[in-house]
């Protein structure tokens, strides 16, 4: 037990969370043979930092980001948030904003943002005026009564990041958020999510297969191996905020991006 | 023309040719009576076929609820759990390609020629497609919305509440529908078999002294529950399942959002 989790914080709990990895392995078990899908992968996230894991498919990233949202249970090692372990979900500290289709079809936009605090009871005026203020900050105010099916596939994005914001957690998980989007959705997807971002002040662990997604958004990349996943590289992301569209072709971002491409050719 | 107008004028050609063919002689009375001759023979004798008509609506409601709340639930439990599924399922598939009529004999045997044996034969009829229909939405609910419930820190029994059975809504419908369908089946055959009461009943029995007026009245009747029944479920349908309709939707939620030039189109 950590002596210090039950102690009253002084000030009130910072927006931003920090994250601790420390030593996570997990081993599936299988018929044949147990499979290690990640190999004593220790990380340290400052609260504010928007981190971009990236590497081969398969190198356990997602994996390791089912573990922070408390979905998956990893074989050894700690995660800590906020200096706390996670052991099951806790929407108070992580939001999860997942792949596209993972809105609930039969309820509206506004619905859809409000059912994590309908599941804890939360009076419905609250709810209503906390998924109000969430759908107003991604840009979809005014479209709250719509059902999923009648909005686009970056206006379902941001439904979800709505609700993954809408109980103001500290820590925001994206699983491939903006995967399933065209290319020129997805870029101003990223324009917004980093204003969102700026905006909230959240910490951010954010997964991609893109390696220009990454060095874009990301304050720091870390590159993974192929299974067993392990860290191979964590880069700091030098390119000053915002960023803009010319410095997708500059110099220090094609050298960045090629570090990690590198990395992730070498262990495919 | 539009596809309703259309509909509407083949539904008011048939009634005209179903008053006009025997009408003018050209099918015997016999075998098709005019719809007013229909209609006056069911008027004429409006207590009996309200009395059958009575009886039927009863066995079917018993039935309906037998048929669809015992296929849902047993639907929902094989559905979500992998061993009930694997032992049971291939059984049930099997058994819904035996003609079941054959055991309506058995039942009445069991159960008597009363209501009885007509709601237990018309509640397994209808029993089979509601549990597979039931159990395969179960079982086809992306699993991305169980996880996301889980993540949001939803209990098993509100993701039970809030995701599986709104999900699964729509599969249910389509196998009320067809269980639906075959329980008013069940019970008109089985009345129509042996029996002493119901609209079933009467069509044979005016069948068997070759009263056909009397008999189509019953045919009406039998055609207008089954009209009935299909209108509630649309209408259910309408009510639950809006979601469902239609995904060219959200291109046009795009545009209007680029029309408010609020936000970029996305």
């Amino acid at each position: 037990m950590q002596p210090l989790a039950n102690v009253t914080p002084l000030k009130p709990a910072p927006r931003a969370g920090a994250v601790q990895i420390n030593g996570i392995s997990q081993v599936f078990k299988t018929s044949g043979a147990d499979v290690a899908a990640l190999s004593e992968v220790s990380l340290d996230i400052k609260p504010g930092r928007f981190v971009v894991l990236v590497g081969p498919s398969g190198c356990g990233k997602s994996t390791l980001l089912m573990m922070l949202a408390g979905l998956l249970r990893q074989t050894s090692g700690t995660i800590l948030i906020n200096g706390a372990p996670i052991d099951k979900p806790d929407p108070d500290r992580v939001g999860v904003v997942f792949q596209e289709a993972s809105l609930f079809p039969w309820l509206t936009a506004e619905e859809n943002v409000e059912f994590p605090l309908a599941l804890r009871s939360i009076a419905k005026p609250e709810r209503r005026a906390k998924a109000e203020d969430a759908l107003k900050l991604v840009g979809l105010e005014g479209f709250g009564k719509r059902h999923p099916h009648e909005l686009s596939g970056g206006m379902k994005q941001r439904v979800s990041i709505a609700r993954g914001l809408v109980q103001d957690p500290p820590v925001l998980l994206m699983d491939e958020p903006f995967a399933a989007l065209d290319e020129q959705t997805r870029m101003t997807m990223g324009d917004e999510l980093l204003r969102i971002w700026a905006a909230t002040g959240k910490t951010v662990v954010f997964v991609t297969h893109s390696l220009t997604e990454a060095v874009y958004l990301a304050d720091e990349v870390v590159v993974m191996s192929a299974r067993p996943g392990r860290i191979v590289d964590h880069l700091q992301v030098p390119l000053p905020r915002p960023r803009t569209y010319e410095m997708l072709s500059g110099d220090a971002f094609g050298s960045l991006r090629d570090r990690i491409w590198r990395h992730i050719r070498k262990s495919a | 023309m539009k596809a309703t107008t259309l509909r509407a004028l083949i539904v008011v050609a048939l009634i005209a040719l179903w008053e006009i063919l025997p009408r003018t002689g050209l099918i015997p009375e016999l075998f098709l009576p005019s719809l007013s001759s229909t209609l006056a023979a069911g008027w004429n004798e409006a207590g009996e076929y309200g009395s059958a008509l009575g009886v039927t609506l009863y066995e079917v409601g018993i039935s309906m609820v037998f048929a669809c709340g015992g296929g849902i639930l047993s639907g929902a439990l094989v559905g979500s759990l992998a061993r009930p599924r694997l032992l049971i399922m291939p059984m049930v598939s099997s058994l819904y390609a035996v003609p079941l009529v054959i055991l309506y004999p058995v039942f009445t045997v069991w159960l008597g020629i009363g209501s009885e044996s007509k709601i237990a034969f018309a509640s397994i009829y209808g029993f089979l497609p509601t549990m597979l229909a039931t159990a395969a939405g179960i079982r086809t609910i992306d699993p991305q919305l169980l996880l996301a419930a889980r993540s949001m820190g939803a209990t098993l029994t509100q993701r039970l509440v809030r995701v599986v059975l709104p999900a699964a809504i729509p599969t249910v419908l389509s196998g009320l529908r067809v269980g639906g369908a075959l329980v008013i089946v069940g019970v008109v055959v089985s009345e129509m078999l042996i029996s002493t009461a119901g609209i079933g009943y009467l069509i044979s029995r005016y069948r068997t002294i070759l009263d056909s007026p009397h008999v189509f009245a019953g045919v009406l009747l039998v055609l207008a529950m089954a009209v009935a029944f299909n209108a509630i479920i649309r209408w259910i349908e309408r009510r639950c399942a809006i979601w469902q309709t239609g995904t060219r939707g959200g291109q046009r939620a795009a545009d209007e959002m680029a029309a408010g030039a609020t936000q970029p189109a996305t």
